[in-house]
């Protein structure tokens, strides 16, 4: 980016009509509204959404890639084949969400709350997701190489087929399906 | 502010570029790699790329520095010098360093390495291979560890929660999370 810009959020439909064209690389939009919108393939690449509500919102093959979503509630959130390469998810809700293809390598997932989230197929190389609630997750072809899943919650969720060797240090697995 | 980030080849390490918006003038965290990246974004700004601070002394984080003095001449600020045989202004706790109008501070976390600094700045911090997205960085031994989990804890997890943290290593994060969430804190 060059620099953060300050997108306008008064009038959101004016927003996702400027998102749509393309405004969204680097722009400031902590605390925006931006629920059950059709996102789908915006570029929002190091876009500030700490704390947005994007909830049910359609971000298939959105370029989210370093983007600061801390926070934010994506819950039910259509994430599919996003880019969220070092996103900074730490701290979201992605309950329900789906991130199958998505690409998650180097993200922050730290303390998130993705419990029957989908990550089918998804890119988790180098991943950080501790401390995490991933509780009925689906990660079924997932490649979870140098994830560092230390103190998550995956009871319930389902790893089989996953490539790669993660870090599971003091994780529940309980009735973790391989 | 102007900032951008680049993953170096030199063991997956992170480099970042804060530049001052009215002088144009640019400063460099880390230095793993030169990667033409930066070359790039530094002539695509009309940068001046005048500051190489350097978070400590390991080889993922200084291998850059020979291209980097060769194009541009920095002033090259660290801990310690030399600094990867190059002669580097020292800082210590508490030290300022300036790039245009942006003012940094430098904050001592000694640990992973004992020449281990941070930078900070209003809104962000840089924190080497001390801090990580949910991690820390490794240690020689016991005692060196907890140096490391108290400076941290006293000179990092003591900026604004919104403060983001951008690490050596892996994904960026913010003083929030990792208060809340890393591993290596909370029980």
């Amino acid at each position: 980016m060059t620099a953060f810009t300050q997108l306008i959020t008064d009038d959101r439909d004016a927003l996702v009509e400027a998102l749509r064209e393309g405004q969204g690389k680097g722009s400031v939009l902590r605390d925006v509204d931006l629920s059950g919108c059709d996102l789908q393939g915006v570029d929002l690449s190091e876009a500030r959404l700490s704390r947005a509500n994007l909830r049910g919102a359609n971000l298939e093959g959105a370029n989210l890639r370093g983007a600061f979503l801390d926070s934010a509630n994506l819950r039910n959130t259509n994430l599919s084949a996003a880019c969220m390469e070092f996103a900074v998810l730490g701290a979201a809700d992605l309950s329900d969400a789906d991130c199958s293809k998505a690409d998650l390598r180097r993200s922050n997932m730290v303390g998130i709350d993705a419990q029957r989230a989908v990550f089918r197929d998804a890119q988790l190389y180098y991943s950080r997701p501790g401390n995490g609630d991933f509780r009925e997750a689906d990660f079924t072809g997932a490649d979870i190489q140098r994830a560092i899943f230390r103190r998550a919650n995956l009871a319930g969720a389902n790893l089989s087929n996953t490539t790669g060797t993660a870090n599971l240090d003091r994780a529940n697995l309980e009735g973790v399906t391989r | 502010m102007i900032f951008t980030h680049f993953l170096t080849a030199s063991n997956e390490s992170n480099a970042f570029l804060v530049a001052c918006e009215t002088t144009r003038k640019a400063l460099l965290v880390d230095a793993g790699a030169f990667e033409p990246a930066i070359a790039e974004f530094v002539d695509e700004h009309g940068l001046t790329l005048e500051t190489v601070f350097i978070t400590h002394g390991h080889y993922d984080h200084t291998d850059g520095l020979d291209g980097l003095v060769a194009r541009y001449r920095p002033r090259i600020v660290a801990r310690q010098t030399p600094c990867a045989g190059h002669t580097a202004d020292v800082v210590g706790h508490g030290d300022t360093v300036s790039v245009g109008n942006l003012k940094g501070t430098v904050l001592a976390t000694p640990g992973h390495t004992p020449d281990m600094v941070c930078l900070h700045f209003d809104g962000m911090v840089f924190t080497g291979d001390a801090l990580f997205a949910g991690s820390v960085g490794g240690t020689s031994g016991a005692t060196a560890e907890q140096q490391q989990l108290d400076a941290i804890r006293k000179h990092i997890f003591t900026l604004p929660l919104e403060t983001e943290i951008h690490t050596g290593h892996g994904p960026s994060s913010t003083v929030s999370i990792e208060k809340q969430f890393n591993p290596f804190f909370v029980e």
